[in-house]
């Protein structure tokens, strides 16, 4: 099975899907981690990016459309965030057939059975658990990379842990194409492959817990992990029918550590995601209308 | 008495026995092919497409016969060599069309999203429709020069696919799902050469020999030999994931009509289904490796638990199922389904003097009682001193048994670990009705408890509130009209939800333990006997979950709303984002209690002061209890929302199984009204202008096609009840219903020469014997449940063969009597139409089940057939310029 679909990607790609691909160029400049790219101005974030990046301009304006819709949609609140969303490659992470739709709202097929979550809920959740500079982040279910990229523009450290080994190759291979080619700031994910459902102690313990694939409760482990006052957010159901679960651990009143179980829109009862559809390059209204 | 038919070189007016059983085996190969894909979509993604493409695939009937009406006289003329032609083709096709099939999987979680899935649907659909093209088209042939003996040659049809549907089922006992194709092979080799004995075409049996080795080979070779799969196994089914953990290892496998089961050894399996949160800290100790995984055609996990050392079995305490052993010591416990065996292990662990487990898919109890591997793993549970086991379900047996119980569990009953992708199946779930409910109540000792736990993993909640409604009721069916202080409920944010039913009400001791449990667990309140909920939030609450589905987004309030369109669009597309001022609080900030605890809390005080007729009305879905007439825990969508729900599919990815079986009827009826209509097009004019009443003859088949199949597909539902597994349910119906039927269909003869006197009463009986089984059959199927399995099956046939005996009737009746009258093109079409409404009947039956219940079924198919009562006499009508001596008496 593994044999056959290594060989049909690779003659899929060769074939057929080659010329689609986009002519990525090596990032020029390495990132120094106080910098941002302009939030407010399309030109001159394009500019930005082609100049210190590298990135490709047809990308660049489908990044900037979905930018636009998630600032709207206010999955992303503060700068801190809005920069991460701008500067995370997300065309790097998913499937040569997937390029065209890379920054669509709707989750994506990655092989193994396991998908690159939409932008919309990515950024929803890393807002929520609101990372600092600083803050050491483990990611359980690396899948395609894009979360831990993403969390790699708002902290020095990510831990991140994929259970499929394929597919943990493979995105570990994909990091570090990146950062050979100056995506330096991908240095600070550590990867492995191994059952998240441990954690990993070594690391630990963590301020925040990223957690992106579907299990029956919460791993004990995990909460062990967790530094008190520290988040953990997990989404619960089957693909696009996810509602995510967030879990405080604290310490009461009594001195008494207590779970405190929510969800990221802190119990209010909202239009779940995906709000906005984009076609090509535009929006179109919204999913809701 | 007959006149001569216009087709020459018909059968004559007797036929050999080699042509009925050619007859009976081609059409058995189609059933057992109908079958077999159908299994394949069930084990290679999903059983619910599986449905949709088998019944527009066997829409090949409908436009073979409508083509075959438009040109009546050219197929007529080339019958020998378009008889071979479909022959040679079937078997080919079905082995071609499956493996290429199989290379173009279509996965339904991402069809709203990815515009391919289309595609490789449809393409499935094409494929999947060559074969029943061809075995169509054999069977129009043998049906157009049969047209004086097609009474006959119907028996053989009916007997045939009934007696090969079974031979299909039986031999799910030997063959992987994947070769079961190698089934309907070997029926179609076999009912070719006697077809070509019948003919007296010797030269073709060697023919077909070769291409019967043919298919085979390739069916069995070429997979290995091109490294393709024979089933596309999605990679979203559970045991795709279990495949790929490093470790992991197949230690079961077995195969039987109750599905395919297979179990897996990882140390990547983790189960806790509930498990308290506080685990993490006040847990000693962790059971490692507790598990193996459970999938049933591919679906799953189940958790199957091993045997817990004693210092490993705190672990329960956190588990939700251990709510009732609070109460109770040394009790009495009924463990309603087995599973994996959890709830069991859990009920020894807590100290039950004695456990009695129920389990109804024999093909999970053979396994756990005989396969080396589960017997060593689980401490060989089902032979534990002081547990017994009951054979079938616990549903069944709590209804007809003396013994009453200090415990009576239903936890997560067949249940995976994690909800399956892709929508969920709309499945008779027996075990949580009303009736059951009201019977493992009464099942209780005068102080015994009833503890329900059910997955609460959906925002806004559905199932929950469904299981909150039923057990409401059952308990006023069993204990009279005030439950106040009978129930406490507690659940945990998107995990689970438990409900304790106490038969003498709680004490406040127990009240208070439960309450201190609860607490201790960081499990949410969410009814006890004194509960005072807050209602001031209520009618908010209710609106609020309205508009998540189908608001505009305009009016929540809060920091997460979806701004107005206009706002992002105007976002989007301006060069520039700026930044609005946040005047709502940051996400953090959380009202107290969450919404669907809330919303639970209300349903409950509803429940006790009988006002949640109110509050349902207001709620955004239909959380109607489940009964014995609609066991779905699904049909959430109301139906006079469904136009709305069309442009946010995504919203509601658990529904679709439920928006499939619209869907499915939808494209039924368009595409079968569509084959109906061609031959009307093509011909009203001119091939019809000589038939009189030919409008009230399409009535009349209409009638016949939608109404047998609704019996056949409606008593599957309904026999589950007594059956206890739908595998076997399909089984006695589809052989009974099709053996009575050709029964029927043979005696139907000697009703031809007095068919205007004897038809009207058969169509009378037919009619109150369905509506009135609509209103009764229940009844009996209940009383027949705890009778031992033998006298089961033998009480089934019994209720079968009146209707279905008398259902072969009409359909040779009338095809026999256009044949004789010399409407050959409203013979090939009545057929058509037949097979056509057949389509529409069978799609129609799983919405008019979860709309109006399946009593309902019964009923508009006892209504079918009385319509076609008065639609029987244009059937009669001679040919316009025929002698009237050409009528039939």
């Amino acid at each position: 099975m593994m044999d056959r679909r290594n060989f049909l990607a690779g003659s899929a790609s060769l074939l057929a899907l080659a010329p689609a691909l986009p002519a990525f160029a090596a990032v020029p400049k390495a990132w120094d981690r106080k910098s941002s790219p302009p939030l407010n101005n399309a030109e001159a974030f394009f500019k930005w990016a082609v100049e210190e990046r590298g990135e490709d301009m047809k990308y660049l304006r489908m990044r900037w459309a979905r930018y636009g819709a998630v600032v709207a949609n206010k999955d992303v609140l503060d700068d801190r965030n809005k920069r991460a969303f701008l500067m995370a490659p997300r065309e790097h992470f998913v499937l040569p057939k997937n390029l065209s739709r890379a920054y669509e709202h709707a989750f994506l097929d990655i092989d193994y059975g396991v998908t690159i979550s939409g932008p919309h809920i990515v950024s929803r959740m890393t807002q929520v658990i609101d990372v600092k500079e600083g803050d050491k982040v483990l990611e359980i279910g690396t899948g395609s990379g894009y979360q831990s990229s993403y969390l790699a523009y708002l902290t020095d450290k990510v831990w991140t842990i994929e259970i499929i080994k394929p597919l943990a190759e493979r995105t570990r291979a994909t990091y570090d194409k990146l950062i050979g080619e100056g995506y330096t700031e991908f240095k600070n994910i550590q990867s492995k492959n191994a059952d998240g459902y441990y954690g990993w102690e070594e690391a630990g313990p963590f301020d925040k817990i990223i957690v992106t694939c579907g299990i029956d409760h919460i791993p004990p482990p995990l909460l062990q992990q967790l530094n008190v006052g520290g988040t953990i957010i997990i989404p619960v159901g089957p693909p696009g029918a996810q509602r995510v679960l967030k879990v405080i651990k604290e310490k009461g009143p009594d001195g008494e550590i207590k779970v405190t179980r929510s969800d990221i829109y802190g119990g209010r009862i909202v239009p779940f995601v995906p709000f906005t559809k984009l076609e090509g390059d535009e929006i179109k209204g919204t999913h809701n209308k | 008495m007959t006149q001569p038919s216009a087709v020459a070189g018909g059968f004559g007016e007797r036929g050999s026995l080699a042509l009925y059983c050619a007859v009976g085996l081609i059409a058995g190969a189609v059933i057992a092919l109908q079958i077999s894909i159908m299994r394949i979509f069930a084990v290679g993604s999903w059983a619910h497409f599986g449905s949709l493409v088998v019944s527009l695939a066997m829409l090949g009937f409908g436009l073979t016969s409508a083509v075959m009406c438009i040109s009546t006289k050219w197929f007529d003329q080339h019958w020998r060599g378009l008889s071979t032609l479909a022959l040679m083709l079937f078997g080919p096709l079905a082995v071609a069309s499956n493996l290429i099939a199989q290379q173009f999987p279509f996965n339904a979680i991402f069809l709203v999203s990815d515009p391919a899935q289309k595609w490789r649907l449809a393409l499935n659909f094409v494929l999947y429709l060559t074969p029943f093209l061809a075995g169509a088209l054999f069977l129009g042939i043998v049906f157009l020069k049969a047209q004086k003996i097609f009474n006959r040659v119907y028996f053989a049809d009916l007997v045939g696919s009934g007696i090969c549907g079974m031979c299909l089922l039986l031999s799910m006992y030997g063959l992987r799902p994947d070769d079961l194709m190698l089934v309907p092979l070997g029926l179609w080799v076999l009912g070719s050469v006697l077809w070509f004995v019948s003919v007296g075409s010797m030269g073709n049996i060697a023919a077909i020999g070769v291409m019967a080795v043919l298919s085979a080979a390739a069916h069995l070779m070429l997979p290995s030999l091109l490294n393709i799969p024979k089933i596309a196994i999605s990679d979203y089914k559970g045991v795709s994931y279990a495949r790929k953990f490093p470790d992991s290892k197949r230690v079961m496998e077995s195969t039987s009509p109750f599905g395919y089961l297979e179990v897996y050894s990882s140390s990547y399996l983790h189960f806790a289904p509930g498990l308290s949160d506080n685990a993490g800290f006040n847990l000693p100790k962790m059971p490692k490796d507790a598990y193996l995984g459970l999938y049933s055609d591919s679906e799953g996990p189940s958790g199957i638990i091993r045997e817990l050392p004693a210092d490993e079995t705190a672990y329960y305490r956190f588990l939700p199922m251990f709510y009732p052993y609070l109460i109770k010591q040394k009790p009495e416990t009924f463990v309603v389904q087995f599973g994996g065996g959890l709830s069991t292990a859990l009920a020894i662990a807590a100290g039950s003097s004695s456990v009695t487990v129920a389990e109804g898919d024999r093909g999970v109890l053979n396994a756990f009682r005989t396969q080396k591997v589960l017997r060593d793993f689980t401490g060989d549970i089902l032979h534990k001193p002081g547990v017994s086991v009951i054979d079938y379900d616990g549903r069944i047996y709590l209804a007809g048994v003396r013994d009453k119980f200090d415990i009576v569990d239903l936890s997560l009953a067949d249940s995976a670990g994690l909800s399956s992708p892709g929508g969920f199946a709309i499945i008779e779930k027996y075990a949580y009705t009303r009736e059951a409910m009201a019977n493992y109540m009464r099942a209780l000792k005068p102080s015994g408890v009833l503890s329900v736990t059910l997955w609460n993993k959906e925002e806004p909640p559905k199932s929950v509130l469904k299981l909150y409604a039923t057990m409401a009721a059952a308990a006023r069916d069993a204990g009279g009209p005030d439950i106040s202080k009978k129930f406490f409920v507690a659940s945990a944010y998107l995990s689970t939800a438990t409900v304790l039913y106490k038969r003498d009400g709680f004490t406040d001791g127990e009240i208070a333990t439960l309450r201190k449990h609860t607490s201790a667990m960081s499990f949410d309140e969410v009814y006890s006997p004194g509960f005072k909920p807050d209602l001031s939030q209520q009618a908010t609450i209710l609106e609020d979950y309205r508009n998540q589905i189908f608001g505009s987004g305009q009016q929540q309030t809060g920091p997460a709303d979806a701004p107005p369109p206009e706002t992002a669009k105007d976002v989007a597309d301006s060069p520039d984002i700026i930044d609005k001022p946040d005047d709502a609080p940051p996400p953090d900030a959380k009202p107290d209690v969450l919404p669907s605890t809330q919303l639970g809390r209300i349903a409950w005080q509803a429940h006790v002061t009988g006002t949640w007729a109110d509050v349902a009305r207001d709620y955004v879905f239909d959380t109607r209890m489940l009964t014995n007439a609609q066991p779905y825990f699904a049909a959430y969508v109301k139906v006079a929302d469904l136009p709305l729900v069309t442009d946010r599919l995504d919203l509601l990815q658990d529904e679709w199984g439920f928006l499939l079986i619209w869907a499915t009827l939808g494209v039924a009826c368009v595409a079968a009204l569509s084959l109906v209509l061609l031959p009307l097009i093509f011909g009203w004019r001119t091939i019809f202008s000589r038939y009189p009443g030919k409008g009230r003859t399409i009535i009349y088949f209409a009638c016949l096609g939608l109404g047998y199949i609704m019996v056949e597909v409606g008593l599957i539902a309904h026999f589950i009840l007594a059956l206890g597994n739908a595998t076997i349910s399909a089984s006695v119906l589809i052989t009974g219903m099709l053996i009575f039927s050709g029964l029927g269909s043979f005696v139907s003869e000697r009703a031809l020469p007095n068919a205007r006197a004897i038809m009207p009463v058969i169509f009378a009986i037919i009619g109150a014997i369905l509506i009135s089984y609509g209103f009764f059959i229940d009844h009996a199927l209940n009383a027949i449940g705890s009778l031992s399995y033998g006298w089961r099956l033998l009480w089934c046939f019994v209720l079968i063969a009146p209707p279905a005996f008398l259902m072969g009737f009409p359909m040779p009746v009338a095809m026999t009597s256009l044949g004789r009258l010399g409407k050959e093109h409203m013979y090939l079409w009545a057929w058509g139409i037949n097979g056509c409404f057949s389509v529409i009947g069978a799609a129609l039956v799983p919405v008019l089940a979860t709309s109006f219940g399946l009593h309902s079924v019964l009923a508009v198919s006892g209504c079918a057939y009385l319509l076609a009562l008065p639609m029987f006499y244009a059937v009669l009508k001679p040919l316009e310029g025929a002698s009237p001596a050409g009528a039939i008496a």
